[in-house]
């Protein structure tokens, strides 16, 4: 011990050790490992077109050195071609350029290089990749959208040096492509909502061959790497000027990319002039209008990085990757918004500066000055880049959702309430917690296992002696209509007997090395190989796998869970696969890892398609849930934000992430309700419970060293209120799953911001606390601090007025207003002028709310009229893609007074067999009771309304029912209540008032 | 739905009559409907009631206080709001009226008036928010078998369920197509059975509890009775106690008076040298001893650290994909690769062993230069002047110099040359052997007072109601789950076992008994905790988890004929809960009352939200 060492010095050497010692003690635990992830500096690419830019941006006379040469500019049907060139010293590059217009009013502008397409290029190291730029990141991101247009015409008598484009709806816009340097200026109605290239910023890293030093000093540069050092020793060279010790090798966290094509990054500034504000990049915890990252106050150091990884216990407000990634950007100014899609699936950093010529910075309105100013840079692949431009936000999403597809349709039980645990240990605690559920009356519908389930982490298994009996298990879960979900990742584990494995290997399906042999990395199951979804022959045979006479233990009422899919590699570097590892066709890993999860959850959709050749015949909508994700990839599942932690900051930070995964076209999604890490307090978990009954994805879920927390464990009263927003959501579900239509016809997000309710309010523009659900009119401002047991402030974006939820209080905007924000209350506004439908009766599981009347909720807004809408189908197979579902719209009118119930399905639609199936079944649902809020003073006192109904025969005359009128107390609305009508949801009807 | 609502009351009534035997009665006749209620007619308040949207014959229940309520003929009062009346045809029609749900008790119109639904203002538009509900469910009659109550939420769903309502009544209006057929008969004859065998088996346990608490007192006596004997066997220790502190005064007294062969009091330089010498050999060995001691110790703690470690490497979690735990794997690979050092070298033990006997086994006696070279002390030169006397005047002169000697010490004349008080190293034999004999005695009585102690303690601990855990304390029970197998032993420890080999961990000892409040299944084999206060024994301090606390469990009791672990399951990391059935908390009353021996109807019993 340290006590016997004399003098004072060696004392205070071991008070300082012990000193030492304390502080790593004190050190929290839960902190992201920053040391794991590189930043820009840290990329060689990265730094280098940051460098770029600096030079573009400091240098006066800086002109950009890229060309379209006039001569090679054709136009034909909507596609112009050229070439545009780089001059480097002596040498010319030649780099194919597209700008495609769409029908949709989307353009496009692709660049590619000559040398490496036509393979005129030499790899190192032998390696056996690909030569061409990555071009097949459009056959998984996009699906429609690219007819061309018949209409786009070059405008004639353009400026010397433009060739000049109008395209889009009533040829509103137009493409100003400037030759000398080479840029193109995107307006709308003769003004300019985005610049491409409008800095110099443009960048193609050409291929060229490495001149080798002399051997000394590369040998050095090995050796010293270490791990967490930055990127390979800068050597210097004598021929440019040029720092090339990022183009060759790249070490970190002791691993070295071989890089076999040397530096071939692409980069291109995007501005918006005049937009304060862009959204989208997601998945960050920051805010939902992104910051900019060239440092100063409040502003991030760092750009904004997409390179999907498995970012352990993430840190908040910060622009880290994560777990999944969508390239689409929407800027917003008042009444316009306008987008760009970055199709890249390559590591990708996003600068964002902004720049104001205003003399005060705060002064809005008309003619801001204010312009964001993007850079984005992706480390290979072609330079591909969709343009938008709207004007409004729906336009702008439903141009990226035709484009990259739209939200599946889930299933009703898939937008229920889900049950996880990391992990339900066995077959009969999943029953137990299945039972208590149902003892304590809390509607679920799915219950999931983790990892735990196999036996040695080997898909496709149980553990015999812990799920001995998995059919019995989800048998007892379907008596109520409930699901389980399996999880199953790509990581197949490397040990003899597992006959997965042996296919695996047999038929060549896995990820290859940089050597072209089988890669073997570390997961949960220690030593494991990762199946490549990008091969075909992999694909059929991973669905293979899924069929229920091959999963035994599988049932019909099983659904899968694709986690770990970025991939997560546990040994490779920053958490994944080392880049220069091969894919199909040899792409290396770096072009297609931001596309790797969509890969998988590509492969388990098609298998859950074809479990059996009855459901092939008749197939039910898959569910899949997956941690990681690329544009297109909300059309085969939903999402989760990944492993969160059980802390306010992380409730807070769910809702402004759900909302830019909304903006961005994937809006099935929900962040762990009660925190994955670590245990919530009481509060925070019924708090959590109220935030979560609004995330479209509703998933209670936690880590396997917490506390159990199902919601009848928290005791009273939390357990009650916590069960209210469950009821609340179930109650709700008709109106989420019209939302969850609109997601999948017009690609609307399901939580909508009020930027996107509100385009002309720009004082709500950097609004990300509060929400839309759907089109219904409900706004809600969960509560996410501790503490906040009174009140709740939310911003009404407009005159129109509103009523709390539950107690029909009125308010009135614009502006902020005060709602009551106790433990057991929601801030759940509604909107004026919508109706809103519910299923008022609690029941098990959703799928036990079939044959459930509906409440029609009627809103009143202040012109005394209001509309909603209905969509209904069976909830589980595709049978509504022949006419098999109800789609109503509610409108009441001030001026007649009518409630009326109209068909908004084509006419034909239901004739189908399926389609006359499906309304005969519904034919008894009701509409059991008509709620109108804010009801005229002049109802007082009457009691009967007027029904009719259409189809109801010779006795299908008007018959009258109930109704009573209340009095609104303080600044509570008047209400009335219609008492069962009796009207048949799949018909139309009239309700009479007066 | 309305317009097919008559036709449905008529064919329910008929069914409530052919499910009670009455097939006989003719099918659905109409004027049925419009009999005139009887406080004597029970079949007639049925048919008035079915006459409505749904069936509901709530006269038949075993809890009659809402049956009043429903008998007026012409017009109906919420039970909780009498002010609020409707006419008949309000009465299950699948509309809720009434704030209390009362006018629905056949659908599920109410199922949302409840603590656990969201409420609007349009919900309680009479009432205010005071939401409760009057009746406990719907009132399934279960012809053949128990009549329950289901949860309204549960009624016209899709769903048969046959565990509350076996005669399927509660799906009357077969929603989507579903038809539920009475399984009464079939269900209510397997449930008779089993619950015949339950009651044996219950009869069986209380014999066995019996048994239990019969051997309980046995062995409470037998304490008792040990008890007793020690206290006899204490009072006789203290005795000899005293005797030889007596007998050990006299020796010294006697030892004190004794002239000659004293210590040494005065030695020359090379003496004190010695003397020196001899102590810096002994601090030396000591110290050296202690050393090793230590490094023993610690190089079993390496190595147990290193096998730690070593699991640790093989079976770390890489759940949490922890660049320090990465780190620390590597750190120990690195470790593990590099030189270890000596292994532990035989012959350097057996050196070290050598040299930590004492001097005199080594052959260095340090007595022998002590006594050499010393200079002769008083006593010494005494001594050889008595050599020189005949015996018998030797004897006398000794005998008497020590009288008188002793005699001076005593009146405090002379110095106390002998160091009995404070040290016994030259105690000499006498002294020694009385010493040990009085060691010994008090060493026998201090542990006659532990042994005492341990047993009041004994008695004195809560071993539950009549003592009973005393006949089953340190039985083990075990079961098998997953890849191990727990065994709990009662007031003793829980242990966890890998099945495939390996050490066994100790999932906590024995703190205490406890009552907890537990809510929980009854199989049909009568197996579970039920619900109410149980009996349940906490134990802690277990084997440390990685990243974790020390285990403990909670072992909960239920009432069983053979004592069975039911359920293990680990609530949160390394924190276990048990529940275990034994006869020995059957067919106690009140708190603790291992009701879980399956009661037949406790665990059936459907209660909708109150």
């Amino acid at each position: 011990m340290m006590l016997q060492l004399n003098g004072s010095s060696s004392r205070w050497t071991a008070f300082f050790l012990l000193f030492l010692a304390l502080c790593s003690l004190l050190t929290p635990a839960v902190t992201v490992k920053h040391e794991n992830f590189k930043i820009c500096d840290q990329s060689g690419f990265c730094k280098r077109n940051r460098a770029y830019a600096d030079t573009a941006l400091s240098t006066s006379s800086w002109s950009s050195p890229y060309t379209l040469e006039a001569s090679s500019v054709r136009f034909d049907k909507g596609l112009l071609t050229g070439v545009v060139t780089k001059e480097v010293g002596d040498e010319t590059i030649r780099l194919p350029l597209t700008v495609s217009f769409y029908e949709s009013g989307t353009a496009r502008v692709t660049i590619d290089e000559e040398k490496r397409r036509r393979g005129e290029i030499e790899l190192r190291h032998n390696s056996k990749a690909r030569k061409e730029r990555y071009n097949e990141a459009e056959q998984w991101a996009i699906v429609g959208g690219t007819v061309l247009s018949k209409g786009a015409a070059t405008t004639q008598g353009a400026e010397k040096g433009t060739t000049r484009v109008a395209y889009g709806p009533a040829g509103a816009f137009e493409a100003v492509i400037k030759h000398s340097p080479f840029g193109v200026d995107f307006k709308r109605n003769g003004e300019t909502q985005i610049k491409f290239n409008g800095e110099g910023m443009l960048n193609v890293e050409h291929w060229r061959p490495k001149i080798d030093k002399p051997v000394l000093e590369k040998k050095e540069g090995e050796e010293e790497k270490k791990d967490g050092e930055e990127a390979a020793e800068a050597e210097t060279n004598a021929v440019t000027t040029e720092d090339e010790g990022t183009w060759w090798e790249e070490s970190f966290g002791g691993n070295t990319d071989s890089k076999p094509r040397g530096p071939e990054a692409v980069a291109l500034d995007i501005s918006f002039p005049g937009y304060q504000h862009v959204y989208g990049l997601a998945e960050h915890t920051g805010p939902l209008s992104l910051k900019e990252t060239r440092g100063g106050d409040g502003k991030y150091s760092e750009p904004y990085r997409m390179y999907n990884s498995d970012v352990f216990e993430y840190e908040m407000d910060s622009p880290m990757t994560l777990y999944g990634s969508i390239p689409f950007m929407q800027a917003q100014k008042k009444n316009s918004t306008v987008g760009v899609l970055w199709l890249n699936a390559a590591e990708t950093w996003v600068d964002i500066t902004r720049s104001s010529s205003s003399a005060n910075p705060l002064s809005f309105g008309i003619g801001g000055t204010t312009t964001t100013n993007t850079h984005w840079i992706s480390e290979s692949g072609l330079l591909d880049v969709f343009v938008m431009l709207g004007p409004k936000p729906q336009d702008v999403i439903g141009a990226y959702s035709e484009l990259t597809g739209y939200t599946q349709l889930p299933q009703q039980f898939a937008i229920a309430y889900h049950q996880c645990r990391w992990n339900y240990v066995t077959d009969e605690d999943v029953k137990d917690v299945d039972r208590k559920f149902d003892k304590n009356k809390i509607p679920y519908d799915v219950i999931w296992l983790d990892i735990e389930y196999t036996e040695g982490k080997k898909y496709f298994t149980w553990d015999p002696m812990t799920f001995a009996d998995p059919l019995g298990m989800q048998k007892q879960l379907d008596e109520h209509e409930r699901k389980l979900v399996a999880i199953i990742d790509p990581h197949i584990k490397n040990e003899g007997n597992y006959y997965v494995v042996d296919e695996l290997k047999s038929k060549d399906l896995a990820v290859h090395n940089k050597d072209d042999n089988i890669y073997e990395g570390w997961c949960w199951p220690g030593s494991s190989y990762w199946i490549d979804c990008f091969n075909p022959a992999a694909r059929t045979w991973w669905q293979s796998l899924f069929r229920y006479d091959r999963f035994a233990g599988s049932a019909t009422n099983t659904f899968i869970w694709n986690d770990m899919n970025e991939p997560s590699v546990f040994n490779g570097p920053e958490t994944t696969m080392p880049k220069d590892n091969l894919h199909h066709a040899h792409w290396e890993h770096r072009d297609l890892h931001n596309l790797n999860g969509l890969s998988l959850i590509n492969a388990t959709f098609s298998a859950l398609l074809a479990r059996s050749p009855a459901e092939l015949s008749h197939p039910i909508r898959p569910f899949v849930l997956t941690r990681s994700f690329f544009a297109g990839s909300q059309r085969l599942g939903a999402v989760w934000t990944g492993d969160n932690q059980a802390a306010w900051p992380h409730l807070e930070a769910s809702i402004p992430m759900l909302l830019s995964m909304g903006i961005s076209g994937f809006p099935f999604a929900g962040a762990d309700v009660g925190g994955f890490f670590g245990n919530p307090s009481k509060e925070l978990l019924t708090r959590w419970y109220q935030a979560g009954a609004f995330y479209p994805f509703f998933r209670g879920h936690a880590h396997i060293d917490t506390r159990r927390r199902e919601p009848y464990l928290a005791g009273e009263p939390y357990t009650g209120i916590i069960t209210q927003a469950l009821r609340l959501r179930y109650a709700l579900l008709p109106a989420w799953y019209t939302a969850f239509h609109e997601a999948h016809v017009r690609g609307e997000p399901i939580v909508r911001p009020n930027w996107y309710v509100h385009p002309e309010d720009e004082r709500g523009f950097g609004l990300d606390d509060q929400f839309y659900v759907g089109g219904t009119g409900l706004l809600a401002k969960p509560v996410v601090r501790e503490g906040q047991l009174e009140t709740q402030e939310m911003y009404l974006a407009d005159g129109e007025r509103y009523f709390g939820y539950f107690d029909f209080e009125g308010y009135e905007g614009p502006g902020m207003v005060k709602v009551s924000a106790g433990l057991e209350e929601i801030p759940l506004l509604m909107r004026g002028g919508h109706v809103i439908p519910r299923r008022d009766r609690p029941r098990r599981s959703s799928g036990l709310m079939r044959w459930d009347p509906f409440t029609l909720v009627v809103v009143l807004g202040k012109a005394g009229d209001a509309e909603g809408t209905l969509y209904l189908d069976d909830g589980e197979s595709f049978d509504y893609e022949e006419g098999a579902f109800i789609h109503r719209k509610f409108s009441y009118s001030a001026a007649t007074s009518v409630l009326m119930s109209e068909d908004l399905a084509a006419t034909g639609t239901g004739s189908s067999k399926k389609a006359k199936e499906y309304l005969k079944g519904m034919e008894k649902v009701r509409v059991e009771k008509i709620i109108v809020v804010d009801a005229p003073a002049a109802w007082k006192g009457r009691e009967e309304v007027e029904v009719s109904e259409e189809g109801a025969g010779k006795s299908g005359a008007a018959r009258k029912v109930g109704m009573e009128w209340f009095a609104g107390e303080g600044g509570k609305a008047a209400w009335a209540v219609v008492r069962d009508p009796g009207v048949g949801v799949v018909r139309g009807w009239r309700v009479a008032f007066a | 739905m309305r317009s097919v609502g008559a036709l449905l009351c008529l064919e329910y009534a008929a069914t409530v009559y052919a499910a009670s035997g009455e097939a006989s009665r003719p099918r659905g006749v109409g004027p049925e409907c419009t009999l005139k209620p009887n406080a004597n007619n029970v079949e007639a308040h049925i048919r008035v009631l079915a006459c409505s949207r749904a069936p509901f014959s709530p006269l038949l229940t075993n809890s009659p206080p809402v049956a009043k309520f429903y008998k007026d003929a012409s017009t109906f009062s919420c039970i909780s709001n009498p002010s609020i009346i409707l006419p008949l045809s309000r009465l299950n029609d699948d509309y809720c009226d009434c704030p209390d749900g009362s006018d629905e008790p056949g659908t599920s119109a109410c199922s949302h008036l409840s603590s656990l639904s969201p409420h609007t203002s349009a919900d309680h538009s009479r009432t205010g928010s005071n939401i409760s509900l009057a009746l406990p469910g719907f009132y399934c009659k279960n012809k053949g078998h128990i009549p329950t109550y289901v949860p309204f939420t549960n009624v016209n769903d899709g769903i048969c369920d046959y565990t509350l309502c076996c005669d399927g009544s509660e799906e009357w209006d077969h929603v989507g197509g579903v038809k539920c057929e009475d399984r009464c008969q079939q269900i209510g004859k397997e449930f008779r059975k089993l619950d015949e065998a339950r009651q044996k088996s219950l009869g069986s346990a209380g014999r066995k509890r019996k048994e239990l608490v019969l051997e309980a007192g046995r062995l409470r006596r037998e304490v008792e009775d040990r008890l007793q004997s020690l206290g006899a066997e204490i009072e006789g220790s203290e005795m000899k106690v005293k005797q030889l502190e007596a007998e050990l005064v006299e020796v010294e007294r006697r030892e004190k008076g004794k002239v000659g062969r004293g210590p040494v009091q005065k030695v020359g330089k090379m003496g004190v040298l010695v003397g020196l010498a001899k102590q810096r050999s002994e601090e030396l060995r000591e110290t050296l001893a202690r050393v090793r001691e230590e490094r023993d110790a610690s190089r079993g703690r390496v190595q147990e650290l290193e096998g730690v470690l070593m699991t640790f490497k093989e079976e770390y979690n890489p759940n949490f994909n922890d660049e320090g735990v990465k780190r620390a794997v590597r750190a120990w690979e690195e470790y593990a690769a590099r030189d270890k050092g000596p292994e532990p070298d035989a012959a350097h033990d057996r050196d070290l062993d050598a040299i930590t006997q004492s001097d005199k086994d080594n052959g260095l006696d340090w007595a022998e230069y002590e006594s050499e070279d010393g200079e002769e002390s008083e006593a010494v030169v005494l001594h050889s002047f008595e050599t020189f006397l005949p015996l018998s005047l030797r004897t006398w002169l000794d005998t008497n110099l020590r009288t008188l000697r002793t005699t001076l010490i005593d009146s405090g004349i002379l110095a106390d040359t002998s160091s009995t008080s404070s040290s016994s190293t030259s105690e000499s034999k006498a002294v020694q052997a009385a010493h040990s004999r009085l060691d010994a005695a008090r060493q026998d009585l201090a542990n006659h007072h532990k042994s005492l102690a341990s047993h009041q303690e004994d008695l004195a601990s809560n071993m539950g109601p009549e003592d009973i855990f005393r006949a089953l304390k340190g039985q083990c029970i075990a079961t098998d789950s997953g890849e191990y197998t727990y065994e709990f032993c009662f007031l003793d420890k829980t242990t966890q076992k890998p099945k495939k080999g390996g050490g066994h961990t100790n999932m906590g000892n024995f703190v205490r008994m406890e009552t907890v409040l537990v809510d929980e299944d009854v199989d049909e084999k009568g197996r579970g905790l039920g619900k109410g206060d149980r009996i349940a024994m906490r134990f802690e301090g277990g084997q440390h988890c990685w990243n974790g606390p020390s285990r403990s469990t909670l072992v909960v009791l239920g009432c069983a004929e053979v004592g069975e672990v039911w359920r293990i399951m680990e609530e949160e990391k390394c924190v276990y809960r048990m529940e275990v059935g034994t006869p020995a908390v059957c067919d106690l009353a009140g708190v603790g009352g291992g009701g879980g021996g399956g009661r037949g109807k406790e665990g059936r019993e459907g209660r909708d939200e109150l």
